[in-house]
């Protein structure tokens, strides 16, 4: 809760004036209120820079330096004010903090600085406001990631790798060329290999001079035949070793080999395969030629080297849609064009113009300006809508391009902040939870521990919820007094949402019963309400176990204590006042107090621990509803 | 010709739709508001001075155009109560604040209804109480009324409740609330059946006083 919402406390407490003729209880008393002192202005010399600020402004936060009594460790007497040598245009943000309850991040200033001030002033920086936290984090990030990178440069010679397995070490070398000269060494072979073997495909076709006793010009491949198989033998080994080592030391087998890498790979050494088995057979050979189309994949193994191809790949495949519009235009156009042509054209002899498709093959050649000049109108039709088409050309073809340029950089950017966002959005909404919930739970909190005690014990007693700073226990203690009206008024109680669970489980359950012991106790809930405490008690039965004999004894006092009560005052305070005076239990856990009471009379027939089962309900319940007003 | 008018209709629907987002937003930011003097509000209400300068401290902080509006009210009294839906009470908290009932609560409004609540007499405060329960300000609290006050305050509990809350839980409160108060049964209960009822009451007599020293 905002501190600046506190100025307004006094008026939500008197507003509940409101609900004082409809209460059906009696309302708690006020707490008790600390005689404040005046409240003065404080001068806050910052390395020069003079701020001032009123004290109780100050004391909103009262475990900060500023708003304990760590500041009078800074007074100077001389000067009669709080003299802190530090930086004075953070200090404004942090002043401003007091003021307004939220925390700013100046984006100008260096993030470690301000961590410095921060950790000076006593401010966890979680409470930076909405608007400037994830600026915030993202320095945070880049700094941390820096003194990371410098120490890794400082200590990569002489790292201490953790134990990893066999098979994590290769994946991890297979992905990370620069982690162990073995990895680099594979690295750079396996690139060799894949030029070496792209070359070789690119060579096998060039005509080689051939021998004085042939007719005609032979290609290298085929004359060289058996030296460029050996080759190709030795390069597919490699890759086949290659893919077989990365498929074992892929940490999910099944990922890997979906992977688009993968993929690659196999579709790289395939054709090779397919053509050892296959017979010099006349019916298949065409389809073997086409398999070695399959070879020039090796290249796209580059891209494993390469990480600039990676990013391109994958522009492209998110670009799809952007691409696919510009082909459905190119096509149009075509379309539109070529039967034009066609027709303006039919008139002329000779024409090369035989029907639309043929028509099609000129219109690509002069929309994008390559113009062969294999076709060409003659009529003057023809030409006129053949220059119609060669400048709309340069149009259709250039318009998206830039398009498309933008959508890459719009994409990839956009992905990337996506990403960020996502990242950070389950803390953000971890945060604000946690601040609701904080505020709830100390209400909880503070009325299982004991209205009565003061307010300063009780801010020290609460658990780690310190994801805001805490706030004025004078205000807590006010807050917590309006909430408690709120409950006398309408005589029902604020639980947790557990206890509300296991409640709307244990009423559906327990609701034949329920009758039997309205004639024990006055409130015909109480059943429902012990047995969520009996389910709390599952956690710790075991340290309470001790506890069954010894104070079997005492169920009868708990119960006349419980009826003696109960018509002289509905105040839950008292009563756990008295309990905790007649059971000393000493609990590690504050929240479980009252529920450590309900298990002591579990009857002895029941093992301690399997007391929390159904099975003898009826002594049970006859028992709990003794212990019932809790 | 047809489609030129068309055109031009749409042409001057945008400027004056655009006029218009203009003045809205003068508007918006001329609602500004500067209360009266300090002694002239001392002098109306029972606050001194420095209480006052605090109570005004406070609330422009949380609004600093000087004037709450019923949104910003219901969020900050919202802010009090976490577990539950708080803004049907503000709701009626606001009307009964806002005196004038311009839809505003001025610095005013707000001190005044506060120097009711916290400094006035036993009567006063049972006045502003039953002007609270009175929605529609005719004089006359009925049933439908006090249902209506009621299930708010039961919805400031929220879901998480011991015991857990019943359909006719609040309908069960007004019964028992016009049982005490309605004395002649005429289904209504006036302003003077109120005091009466009140004022013989010792619970609610002793819970008036419970706020006095809250500033």
């Amino acid at each position: 809760m905002a501190a600046g919402v506190a100025a307004w406390l006094p008026f939500a407490r008197a507003a509940a004036i409101g609900w004082m003729p409809v209460a059906s209880a009696p309302m708690p008393p006020p707490p008790r209120e600390k005689r404040r002192g005046q409240d003065g202005l404080i001068i806050l010399n910052v390395s020069g820079t003079r701020f001032q600020t009123w004290r109780n402004t100050l004391e909103r936060y009262p475990d900060t330096l500023l708003g304990s009594t760590e500041r009078d460790f800074f007074f100077h007497e001389e000067t009669n004010e709080y003299f802190f040598d530090r930086d004075p245009d953070i200090f404004r943000h942090i002043l401003n903090f007091y003021r307004t309850g939220k925390l700013h991040y100046p984006r100008h200033e260096c993030i470690s600085a301000y961590d410095e001030e921060l950790a000076f002033f006593g401010i966890i920086p979680e409470i930076i406001g909405d608007c400037c936290y994830e600026e915030y984090k993202d320095r945070r990030r880049e700094n941390t990631e820096r003194i990371q990178d410098d120490e890794e440069n400082e200590n990569n010679k002489d790292l201490v790798l953790p134990e990893l397995s066999f098979r994590e070490s290769m994946w991890r070398a297979f992905e990370n060329p620069h982690t162990s000269t073995m990895a680099l060494v594979f690295y750079y072979v396996t690139g060799f290999f894949i030029a070496v073997s792209v070359m070789a495909n690119v060579v096998e076709t060039v005509p080689c001079s051939s021998g004085p006793n042939r007719a005609k010009e032979v290609s290298c491949g085929e004359r060289y035949a058996l030296a460029f198989f050996c080759l190709d033998t030795a390069c597919v080994m490699i890759f086949t070793v290659e893919y077989l080592l990365r498929l074992i030391a892929a940490p999910s087998r099944y990922k890997f080999v979906k992977s688009v890498m993968s993929i690659i790979d196999v579709v790289a050494i395939m054709p090779y395969y397919i053509g050892l088995v296959m017979t010099d057979n006349e019916d298949v050979s065409g389809a073997f030629v086409t398999l070695r189309v399959f070879r020039v994949f090796r290249i796209f193994k580059f891209s494993r080297h390469s990480a600039g191809l990676r990013i391109l790949g994958y522009t492209l495949k998110s670009c799809a849609s952007e691409l696919g519009f510009l082909l459905f235009s190119l096509t149009m156009a075509i379309i539109i064009f070529a039967t034009v042509m066609f027709y303006a054209e039919k008139s002329s002899s000779a024409s090369k113009f035989t029907s639309i498709p043929a028509a099609f093959w000129y219109t690509i050649v002069t929309m994008t300006t390559l113009g062969y000049g294999d076709m060409v109108p003659k009529t003057i039709m023809g030409k006129i809508f053949g220059s119609v088409c060669s400048l709309s050309g340069v149009l259709v073809i250039a318009l998206p391009v830039p398009v498309i340029v933008s959508n890459f950089s719009r994409i990839y950017h956009q992905s990337q902040r996506a990403e960020k966002r996502r990242a950070q959005k389950k803390t953000r909404l971890a945060r604000i939870r946690a601040t609701k919930s904080g505020g709830a739970n100390a209400y909880l909190q503070y009325k299982r521990n004991g209205m009565l005690a003061d307010a300063e014990e009780e801010a020290s007693k609460e658990a780690g919820k310190s994801l805001v700073c805490k706030i004025n226990p004078t205000f807590e203690t006010q807050h917590h007094h309006l909430l408690h009206c709120l409950e006398k008024t309408t005589n029902h109680e604020f639980v947790d949402e557990q206890t509300y669970e296991t409640n709307c489980m244990e009423v559906s359950l327990t609701k034949p019963s329920m009758s039997r012991s309205s004639s024990l106790s006055s409130s015909p809930h109480g059943l429902s309400s012990c047995c969520t405490r009996r389910n709390k008690r599952k956690s710790f039965s075991v340290s309470n176990s001790n506890m069954v004999g010894g104070r079997r004894g005492s169920i009868q006092e708990l119960s006349t204590i419980q009826i003696r009560e109960r018509p002289m005052s509905n105040s839950r305070s008292s009563l756990n006042a008295k309990f905790e005076e007649t059971l000393p239990l000493n609990s590690e856990e504050q929240s479980y107090i009252t529920a450590a009471v309900i298990s002591m009379p579990t009857p002895p027939v029941t093992t301690p621990e399997g007391g929390d089962s159904a099975s003898s309900p009826d002594f049970l319940q006859s028992n709990i509803v003794r212990v019932s007003a809790l | 010709m047809g489609a030129l008018m068309v055109i031009f209709s749409l042409q001057t629907k945008q400027r004056r739709k655009m006029t218009d987002s203009v003045e809205d937003e003068l508007e918006l930011s001329a609602a500004r508001h500067r209360p009266e003097a300090l002694e002239q509000l001392e002098a109306q209400t029972r606050f001194s001075r420095k209480e006052l300068q605090i109570l005004y401290r406070g609330f422009k902080n949380e609004c600093p155009s000087g004037v709450v509006n019923e949104d910003t009210f219901k969020e900050i009294y919202s802010q009090f109560f976490p577990q539950g839906d708080a803004s049907t009470y503000a709701h009626f908290l606001f009307d009964a604040f806002d005196t004038d009932h311009n839809g505003s609560v001025s610095f005013e409004d707000f001190v005044m209804g506060l120097s009711i609540l916290l400094r006035g007499t036993v009567q006063e405060k049972l006045n502003w109480a039953f002007n609270l329960y009175d929605i529609n300000k005719d004089g006359y609290i009925t049933k439908e009324e006090m249902l209506d006050i009621i299930k708010s305050i039961y919805d400031m509990m929220g879901k998480c409740t011991y015991p857990t809350l019943k359909e006719e839980t609040p309908r069960q409160h007004v019964e028992i609330f016009f049982q005490k108060m309605d004395k002649n049964r005429d289904g209504v209960v006036t302003i003077d059946e109120f005091i009466d009822c009140c004022q013989n009451d010792e619970n609610i007599m002793k819970s008036m006083q419970l706020f006095e020293n809250v500033i």
